[in-house]
């Protein structure tokens, strides 16, 4: 069963119909947004269901669309957490990004700034490792981007998308080895993005976000994940009832090959490792449970198919 | 920003110039400033690195004075003052407790001040609370922060009555090396350095 991420937005009417659906239907909910009337919800369900949820959830006007950004956990890294990057155009693009279903971070480097100066600590090298995708927003000129992007991304094993105001040949001309995408034309700039060329410039973003993310899922799918994040992501709300009382807007977030639970390491990592999948499968044997670099959160790694020779 | 009477960039990169211009146009209309310039020159060498800005203000405006504040009214002993713009109010206080005391002084709510119990002086009304220009070219200089590149953090600055240059690099650079800049780009404006 091959599950799509999709939006679905409509009424706060009879949305429990629409949840129950989703779920029987084998699918999983990612995200569910209220607000005043309306809702939003981010999921995961199978492909070839998608025309009949369509057809269940058109008598209600609510609205499904494939979003291929939900589900996964974005890193928007900039090179300090200064006015010269916020809240345009750093915040303007992690913002874009939530609104078309992606968990975006915001990660400011203490000294990404400068050319020669540049560095990148320890921390935070593995707090962006911790996530599916950076997207590196970089400023206006090519000089500088060519001198201070391998630095930036040394140790760096997740796939990074550049962004910066050069253009995109440009980019591509200065990345060595290339980076997984690119776009150009957008850089560090003051301004609210509200003009159509403004937008159409964070479109770009999310174009080239998809691509990249799409890929990464083919790449998956030859040696396919023992056990789907949204899975374990309801084992782990039936199973452990005080992240229920956890406040903040994912308590679980979901990757694409995993889970970051926002319970800390110490007091839970045990119960989580032991908690049933089905019969016989724990938690513990299909994930590696880690402390993550973020707070005191767990990380969940999902092992491969072909380390486990377990589905579930 | 047709307020300026010159305004250019230079950069030997085309994207990185045009968008340093979007960027100084953003900053300066966004402090306030594109009425208090006259003219503008920028130059950038990423390859060095080095950020120079040069320019001269106009008259920067007259002193704020306590009738441009809010407007006065005696009512038996007290006299009211209805605050029209809360711009200066922090500073516009703080000078009505050094001439009347704290005790003399209320403010009942965001709008409204009370003197109470005191004489006020004849010129009361022509009082002046802040004057522009003081502030003027401290503004300016922080607006060319904004504008720089953010690692540029070896800076020199200097601003005089009419004058301001604004230099900065990452890397320590000799007196020479940034004084010749900055007086080649006065002279592009057509003005001596001072």
């Amino acid at each position: 069963m091959i599950l799509v991420p999709i939006t679905y937005t409509g009424g706060v009417y009879r949305h429990d119909e629409v949840i129950d659906y989703i779920e029987d239907l084998g699918g999983y909910i990612v995200q569910k947004h209220e607000m005043a009337q309306e809702m939003v919800l981010q999921a995961f369900i199978p492909k070839d269901d998608i025309g009949r949820f369509t057809a269940f959830t058109k008598p209600l006007a609510g609205e499904v669309a494939e979003s291929p950004l939900v589900g996964c956990e974005i890193a928007v890294v900039i090179p300090s957490l200064e006015i010269h990057h916020l809240p345009h155009s750093a915040c303007d693009i992690a913002e874009y990004l939530r609104t078309v279903g992606a968990k975006t971070n915001m990660v400011g480097l203490a000294r990404g700034f400068g050319k020669r100066i540049s560095q990148l600590n320890d921390e935070e090298r593995d707090v962006i490792n911790e996530h599916d995708l950076a997207i590196y927003v970089l400023g206006n000129f090519e000089t500088c981007i060519e001198q201070k992007f391998n630095g930036l991304r040394r140790g760096v094993n997740v796939p990074i998308i550049l962004t910066g105001a050069p253009p995109l040949e440009a980019l591509k001309r200065i990345t060595d080895p290339p980076a997984a995408g690119y776009v150009g034309n957008l850089g560090r700039f003051m301004h609210r993005t509200r003009t159509e060329a403004d937008i159409g410039r964070l479109d770009a973003v999310v174009e080239e976000t998809a691509r990249v993310l799409n890929q990464i899922r083919d790449e998956i799918a030859h040696d396919p994940l023992s056990v789907s994040p949204a899975r374990l992501k309801e084992v782990i709300e039936d199973g452990i009832p005080d992240i229920h009382q956890v406040y903040s807007p994912t308590p679980v977030t979901v990757q694409l090959t995993g889970l970051r639970i926002k319970l800390p390491f110490d007091r839970y990592h045990d119960t989580i490792r032991s908690l049933p999948v089905e019969e016989d499968v724990t938690i513990g044997d299909t994930a590696w449970i880690s402390p993550s670099r973020m707070r005191d959160y767990i990380l969940v790694q999902i092992k491969p198919f072909s380390e486990t020779h377990i589905v579930v | 920003m047709t307020l300026l009477d010159a305004f250019e960039v230079e950069c030997f990169e085309e994207t990185g110039r045009d968008f340093y211009k979007q960027i100084t146009e953003t900053v300066l209309s966004d402090h306030n400033l594109t009425a208090v310039i006259s003219k503008l020159r920028i130059f950038i060498d990423p390859r060095i690195p080095i950020f120079v800005a040069v320019g001269t203000i106009r008259d920067a405006g007259a002193a704020v004075r306590i009738s441009d504040i809010g407007s006065i009214q005696v009512q038996g002993n007290d006299t009211v003052i209805s605050i029209r713009d809360e711009t200066y109010l922090a500073q516009f206080l703080t000078r009505l407790y050094e001439i009347f005391g704290h005790d003399n002084v209320d403010q009942p709510d965001r709008f409204t001040i009370i003197i109470s119990d005191v004489e006020i002086p004849e010129d009361f009304e022509k009082i002046e609370i802040v004057n522009r220009a003081d502030t003027v070219l401290r503004d300016l200089i922080y607006a060319m922060t904004v504008i720089a590149p953010e690692g540029f953090k070896v800076r020199r600055e200097s601003y005089g009555k009419r004058q301001f240059f604004y230099a900065a690099s990452e890397n320590t650079l000799p007196e020479h090396v940034v004084g010749d800049l900055v007086s080649a780009q006065f002279k592009l404006i057509g003005e001596e350095m001072a």
